[in-house]
């Protein structure tokens, strides 16, 4: 047990460990900047997908790089990919759950039964883009459109194995550390995601 | 169903999810850097404030253990201020009494021991007032 001369000495060394010096905090924080511009925009649409509401998927997205950058950001980097999608999930299925009380409560109260879903849209959304549309990128956007449709059908851990295997490419370990699961469950989920996606879009799709 | 088209599905899923994330607007895009500014910013933030708590923390502990002391002291028994002047000074002369070896034959400390019945008497009889 270390000896302290005076009080003060004490209570510096208190609070061991001591922290990451200056210089490898900047490092790891550019690091992880660099990480996140990566990840953001993959990230926002697979949050898009399960939640519809691109204001909510912000919203998660965000809360789910601050809670990254508070909590994990000392640890390699490694881990950070499948902790910012496990994060991300956490935050999906909460808001779910918000939602699926506030519609079990709205059932309860008098006056329009309103979808929230669409309640915060923006008029100007369904605005024509002034862009002449091309007729094969317009029959993209359907594809997507269905297949976003019949993601959300799908129950929540098949949704998210087929996401994180197929959308962000990560292997059958990485999916397994992301969605807290062993790796033959994620083999299970995903192939049963991609048999019931198959019959839901068809052949043609 | 072909493994074949099993890969056919998945990397046409791929494509397309990709081909979306390109195509995202610039609002979006815009959002996104502004929420991973506030996100790093937090955690920067966070940092210099921990920083802060780590020197103040020190300080904050002597000056609690000072504030602590000085509490202690005024509290104590010892220095309890709260007698009169008239108090003290009887205090005084006891201790005087107790500790002089003037008194002739009797120690003043041999009479504190000798008779406790006489002095329970004694206590009795200034409480119970007036002698009939």
């Amino acid at each position: 047990m270390a000896r302290f001369d005076t009080l003060n000495t004490a209570w510096m060394v208190w609070d061991s460990p001591a922290p990451a010096p200056e210089g490898a905090v900047l490092e790891y924080t550019r690091e992880l900047e660099k990480f996140l511009a990566e990840i953001e925009r993959r990230a926002f649409r697979m949050a898009q997908v399960a939640l519809r509401d691109p204001d909510d998927a912000l919203d998660v997205v965000q809360d789910a790089m601050l809670k990254l950058t508070r909590n994990y950001a000392s640890r390699p980097s490694a881990e950070w990919r499948p902790l910012f999608y496990r994060i991300l999930e956490n935050g999906i299925r909460d808001l779910q759950r918000r939602r699926t009380v506030r519609k079990r409560v709205m059932t309860w109260l008098p006056g329009p039964k309103e979808d929230p879903d669409n309640e915060a849209q923006d008029p100007l959304d369904n605005v024509a883009d002034a862009a002449p549309t091309i007729p094969e990128k317009l029959m993209q956007a359907q594809a997507m459109e269905q297949l976003e449709e019949s993601l959300r059908a799908l129950p929540a851990r098949q949704r998210e194995a087929f996401m994180l295997r197929n959308f962000e490419g990560m292997d059958v370990a990485e999916t397994a550390s992301a969605m807290a699961c062993s790796e033959g469950s994620v083999k299970t989920h995903y192939s049963r995601a991609v048999h019931a996606l198959r019959e839901q879009l068809g052949e043609v799709w | 169903m072909s493994e074949q088209r099993h890969d056919a599905f998945e990397m046409r899923s791929r494509t397309l999810f990709h081909d979306s994330v390109e195509a995202l607007d610039m609002r979006i895009r815009s959002r996104l850097t502004q929420a991973r500014s506030a996100a790093l910013g937090a955690a920067r933030g966070r940092r210099s404030r921990w920083s802060g708590w780590r020197i103040w923390t020190p300080a904050a502990g002597v000056t609690a253990a000072a504030i602590l002391g000085v509490v202690l002291w005024i509290g104590s028994p010892l220095t309890h201020q709260s007698g009169t002047m008239a108090d003290v000074q009887t205090s005084f002369e006891d201790l005087d009494l107790v500790a002089s070896s003037d008194e002739g034959a009797t120690d003043a400390m041999d009479m504190l021991q000798d008779d406790i019945d006489f002095y329970a008497f004694a206590d009795r009889a200034a409480n119970s007032g007036p002698a009939a």
